[in-house]
């Protein structure tokens, strides 16, 4: 079924918001205001943008370090992230967790995760809350190429065949375990196959391509609400900045970037797409883009202005009761 | 043979893993008699008298009452002839449980670690290449103290400063005196959000904690709490009490923990019964008349329950947890009250003696009870119990079941009462019987059909004297 | 009151709370036992006989008998957790906390802290742990000093049945991660359990002996023997205090504390290896806030700087007991001032 304009707009609003988000902190990060580690997710906006378009509130996601952009995608609040990242006292987190740990219950939201393949397993678990559920819901474990080489994803992807969960195993092949070659890394060079030796259905697509994921998670996902199984999806996708931000990047080509920001960039393919089959004027979304600069730039301001935390903050919220 | 002899904690029954002294009987230095009690022990079954099964004299008292020993453990030691304190004290210290039981593994036996004297200092110069402290070192010279001996305590034998300061003080006094109690004190305050040690305290100072709010750990009342309310004792409390207090005794006890238990764990049900006795009244009439003395109503009764419990063997059973033990014989158990309580002794293999040893046998049993003379095998056990109250003249009342025995009758008074006979009104003299019996174990077609069983034994006796 | 097995009274807790609480779910290898085989489901009930009897009565969706994976079982706990459920998740034995370590203290610990104290994490992690059935290096290990080092986690430790009913509901109903230790040689000991409702608040130390002259502090297996000591000492007129710490994590410091004052003599009995100890731990807690009151150093009982070895006679050795507590009770009452 085609999408309407509204979800078009919608999509195009949610891709565009996480390229302004991450492209400003690529900035911000270098004037020495936000402390840590940030790992940015420009250049893979539709692969969340695709999968999140499907998911109600109460369907879970399970992110990674790299996870600005399944934040936004599953509907935190933009400005109380960029508080968080900015490590402010009414951040999303309370400025406890920072840009790898942010997370929203309430929005189906389980959490980024600092530690490379923990989040399969959490999925798992949230396949088995949605199951007991019994309303369709499912759960994502967004991993990257270098995840999925983790044990920990190998015992979520065989124990969710195993008790056949509504668990979505996302893989964002963005070609770079952090400053590693997949192809180096993931030994048989194929993890769908890999995925799909684990007895579940495993399917791949142009991360790049915003309509290609949304009609392959369309397909994956009735699979998956229907009780049918757990699922594998490989999306090949790329990243526009390095590992981390600070990261030289030199182990990439020559005019790598450059060919992959011309050739390889999800919004200017979904303005293509959008053109060539005449599905929405792109004049509206011109005007979506200006709108989003205006949210990057008020949530900056709003998270600059924020109070910090008190000392005394550091004991709380370690235990509901203690 | 040593002229000393131990006595440990005994087993009684299979299960039995610890017993606690409730009292003493003897103090050091008594002389007493085989078979003379010389202490009340409780198990979490039963309160019994520890019977001393040699001649002699006390040597010491090693055991605390109101303190749990396992099986074999020593509670005291007797003198045969007379023996020297260090005698006693080198058997205390060398005494080992018997292998296999409870107490084998108790450290209580194992002797006291001795302390060391101060080794006899020495001039002997320090080594340079001695494994010591540099301020151990300095001590040692300037107490003028040799650690060749001294064995160090700090990694790879190293000699620390406290080792050789301890060793070059003189020993302490061995820690040692008479027996203590160490058993929690507090237990009746444990419905009281309150730190152990403010528990302790509350009992000494004798404050209310009921009174108090907690400023502890997560509003716990703590020691200060209790300290800071002893010291501002409330308005004066009323001074004439017009009850006074006495302990449970350890039978009572007994009796409360086995009875609630029973009450509170076993569904009970019952069913109530009147029987016709006048054919045993005239049975027991005809002997009289032979010259003979004829054995109670209630030998009877036991002697009918006896039997029916063998027609009806479903009846004739324990129950321990998900389990029913099933008994060839019926050991039926007599309730019998003694100024100390309620204990109930068996008359074992009741379906197999005539009515008179039976009576012969209760009568004893009885005896015995009253005086607390009783054995533990004579009491422990049965499959059923019978308890009549009849003898008050109380009509009807219904027992709880003494576990884990199945079910427990209890018998009523005499009563001439009018009965219809071939239809024509008659006096008839009747009993009421109530059986109780365990709903886990015991359908309640089962227990009617044991009651039935029992009243025809009993309106027709003759397979009682056959 | 009904008297029963440790055993049975962890059984009858879950089968009582997952009863009570349809959003509780319990996860775990085995915890069916013999799934896929000719035997058929429950064919087991758990190695330890722990769970027996839940898969009948509450179905597949709340049972969920795991593969060989404990890194997912326990993250798989705590996936559920964040999701809105109630989880309970068994590791077969304690050793194996080294093959999931990353989702009990990376993840599951730090969930509520790191996203700002607006999520929670209701997972009970049973754990059957301890030395002292020749179970060697790998099956034997009292880990529950590593994990109560651990900020977010909760750690609890029943000895007797009415305690394991007591603190595992605690455990199931809070909303908290806590690890809930089972001590392998307890499962069989028999006691009273209270009937009912029945919730032991932890940070709640119990003392098992009273007395005046020395603090014995220690928690799991070595109750008893610290127990046996006080016992043995008593009859030399020496009496102790023997404080069963029930939860190491929150630790109940004012019993400890006030235990110390009062006898001024502490000795600290731990079945995990010395280093970075529960021992060392209160040994350091009770250095520096009760120094004043000490009147000898402090005596730590604890298991060698060693794995834990195989043979009987070994594993004997290497296991604090009773007589050694006793001996470190008269060693620190006979230091010399």
């Amino acid at each position: 079924m085609p999408l309407s304009k509204d979800q078009l707009r919608r999509a195009y609003r949610q891709m565009k918001t996480i390229r302004e988000f991450e492209e400003r902190l690529h900035l911000e990060i270098a004037t020495g205001d936000i402390a840590g580690f940030t790992h940015l997710y420009c250049g893979q906006e539709a692969v969340a943008v695709g999968v999140c378009e499907h998911l109600a509130n109460d369907d879970f996601i399970v992110s990674t370090h790299r996870g600005h952009g399944h934040c936004i995608a599953k509907g935190c609040d933009v400005v109380g992230m960029m508080k968080e990242i900015y490590g402010r006292r009414d951040g999303l987190c309370k400025g406890k967790g920072g840009s790898m740990h942010i997370a929203d219950v309430n929005v189906g939201m389980l959490g980024a995760n600092g530690i490379v393949g923990a989040g399969a397993p959490l999925a798992v678990g949230a396949g088995v809350a949605a199951r007991m559920d019994g309303a369709g819901k499912v759960s994502i474990a967004f991993s990257g190429d270098g995840a999925c080489n983790q044990g920990t994803t190998f015992e979520a992807m065989n124990m969710a065949v195993v008790l056949k969960l509504p668990v979505i195993f996302v893989y964002e092949n963005n070609h770079y375990s952090e400053h590693t070659g997949a192809d180096y890394a993931v030994g048989s060079k194929d993890m769908t196959k890999r995925a799909a030796g684990f007895g579940m259905l495993a399917r791949k697509a142009d991360g790049c391509d915003f309509f290609a994921v949304y009609d392959l998670m369309t397909e994956v996902l009735q699979h998956c609400r229907s009780g049918a199984g757990p699922a594998s999806v490989e999306l090949d996708t790329e990243r526009f900045f390095g590992h981390f931000e600070g990261d030289p990047q030199r182990y990439r080509g020559p005019g790598e970037l450059e060919r992959l920001r011309e050739t390889r960039d999800c919004l200017k393919n979904f303005r293509a797409t959008a053109k060539a089959r005449k599905l929405i004027d792109l004049a509206e979304l011109d005007a979506i883009d200006a709108q989003v600069m205006q949210l990057i730039e008020s949530a900056v301001t709003q998270a600059r202005a924020a109070p910090v935390p008190q000392a005394a903050d550091v004991f709380e919220d370690v235990y509901v009761t203690y | 043979m040593s002229k000393l002899r131990a006595l440990t904690m005994p087993k009684w029954g299979i299960e039995m893993v610890e017993g606690t002294i409730a009292e003493w009987k003897v103090t050091a230095g008594d002389r007493i008699k085989k078979g003379q009690v010389i202490a009340l022990i409780e198990t979490d079954k039963i309160a019994n008298d520890l019977e001393c099964e040699f001649e002699g004299t006390v040597a010491r008292v090693v055991a605390d009452a109101a303190t749990v020993y396992p099986v074999g453990a020593l509670l005291a030691v007797l003198a045969m002839e007379p023996a020297t304190a260090t005698e006693i004290e080198d058997f205390v210290r060398s005494f080992r449980a018997a292998a296999g039981s409870a107490a084998a593994e108790s450290p209580g036996t194992a002797a006291a670690t001795a302390t060391a004297a101060a080794p006899p200092p020495t001039t002997a110069a320090i080594p340079k290449n001695a494994n010591i402290s540099p301020p151990a070192r300095l001590l040692a010279e300037k107490l003028g103290f040799g650690v060749g001996q001294l064995r160090g305590s700090g990694r790879r034998g190293r000699i620390t400063l406290q080792d050789v300061d301890q060793a070059s003080k003189p020993a302490a006094a061995p820690a040692a005196g008479k027996p203590v109690s160490v058993a929690v004190t507090t237990a009746a305050l444990d419905v009281f959000h309150a730190s152990a040690y403010a528990k302790r305290l509350a009992l000494k100072h004798a404050v209310d904690l009921s009174r108090l709010k907690g400023t502890g750990p997560r509003g716990r009342i703590s020691r200060a709490d209790v300290l800071k309310s002893a010291a501002t004792p409330p308005a004066a409390a009323a001074s004439s009490q017009s009850f006074t207090i006495e302990k449970f005794t350890p039978m009572r006890k007994v009796i409360a923990r086995q009875l609630t238990l029973s009450k509170s764990t076993i569904p009970h049900f019952y069913l109530r019964m009147r029987v016709r006795v006048d054919a045993l009244m005239a049975l027991r009439e005809r002997i009289r008349k032979d010259g003979g003395k004829p054995p109670s109503v209630n030998d009877y009764l036991i002697r009918a329950a006896a039997l029916a419990l063998i027609d009806v063997p479903q009846v004739n059973i324990q129950v321990h947890g998900e389990e029913i033990h099933r008994y060839k014989h019926a050991d039926v158990a007599v309730a019998v009250a003694t100024d100390r309580g309620l204990i109930t002794p068996i008359v074992r293999c009741a379906d197999t003696k005539p009515v008179a040893q039976i009576g012969s046998e209760i009568r004893d049993l009885a005896e015995r009870a009253r005086a607390g003379k009783l054995k533990v095998e004579e009491y422990a056990g049965g499959s059923f119990c019978v308890t009549n109250l009849g003898m008050f003249g109380v009509d009807e009342f219904d027992a709880i079941i003494n576990p884990p025995q199945g079910a427990i009758l209890a018998v009523g008074a005499l009563q001439r009462r009018f009965v219809e006979d071939a239809g024509s009104v008659t006096f008839a003299n009747t009993l009421k019987l109530s059986l109780s019996c365990d709903h886990r174990a015991i359908d309640g077609a089962v227990g009617a059909r044991f009651l039935s069983a029992l009243r025809d034994l009993i309106e027709k006796p003759l397979r009682l004297i056959s | 009151m009904a008297k029963m097995m440790l055993r049975e009274a962890i059984n009858k807790t879950i089968h009582d709370e997952m009863e009570r609480d349809k959003n509780i779910v319990i996860m775990g290898e085995d915890i069916v036992g013999g799934m896929g085989t000719a035997g058929g489901p429950e064919a087991i009930g758990g190695i330890w006989g722990l769970t027996g009897g839940l898969y009948a009565k509450f179905g597949a969706n709340r049972v969920i008998d795991t593969p060989i994976s404990e890194s997912c079982i326990v993250g798989a706990a705590a996936g559920a957790a964040l999701a809105g459920k109630r989880a309970i998740a068994e590791l077969m034995f304690a050793d194996f906390v080294g093959v999931c370590l990353d989702q009990l203290y990376n993840q599951m610990a730090k969930f509520r802290y790191m996203f700002g104290g607006k999520t929670k994490c209701p997972v009970t992690v049973r754990i059957t742990y301890g030395a002292g059935m020749n179970a060697a290096a790998q099956h034997s290990q009292a880990v529950y000093s590593m994990l109560t080092s651990i900020p977010g986690l909760k750690v609890v430790m029943p000895t007797t049945p009415a305690d394991a009913k007591g603190l595992l509901t605690t455990a199931i109903r809070g909303d908290d991660p806590v690890m809930f230790f089972e001590h392998k040689t307890l499962y069989g000991i028999s006691g009273e359990v209270p009937d009912g409702e029945y919730l032991l608040p932890f940070g709640n130390a119990r003392m098992t002996r009273e007395g005046n002259h020395a603090s014995i502090v220690t928690c799991g297996q070595l109750v008893r023997a610290a127990e046996k000591a006080a016992d043995a000492l008593a009859k030399d007129g020496i009496s102790c205090d023997v404080i069963d710490l029930r939860t190491t994590s929150p630790l109940d410091e004012e019993c400890i504390l006030d235990s110390v004052e009062n006898t001024g003599h502490l000795i600290v009995a731990d079945e995990s290896p010395p280093r970075c100890s529960l021992a060392s731990d209160i040994a350091g807690l009770v250095a520096s806030k009760a120094f004043a009151a000490l009147k000898a150093p402090i005596e730590m009982v604890t298991a060698p700087h060693t794995p834990v070895p195989f043979a009987r006679e070994l594993e004997k050795a290497y296991l604090p007991n009773a007589a050694g507590i006793e001996a470190a009770v008269r060693r620190s009452l006979a230091y010399r001032h």
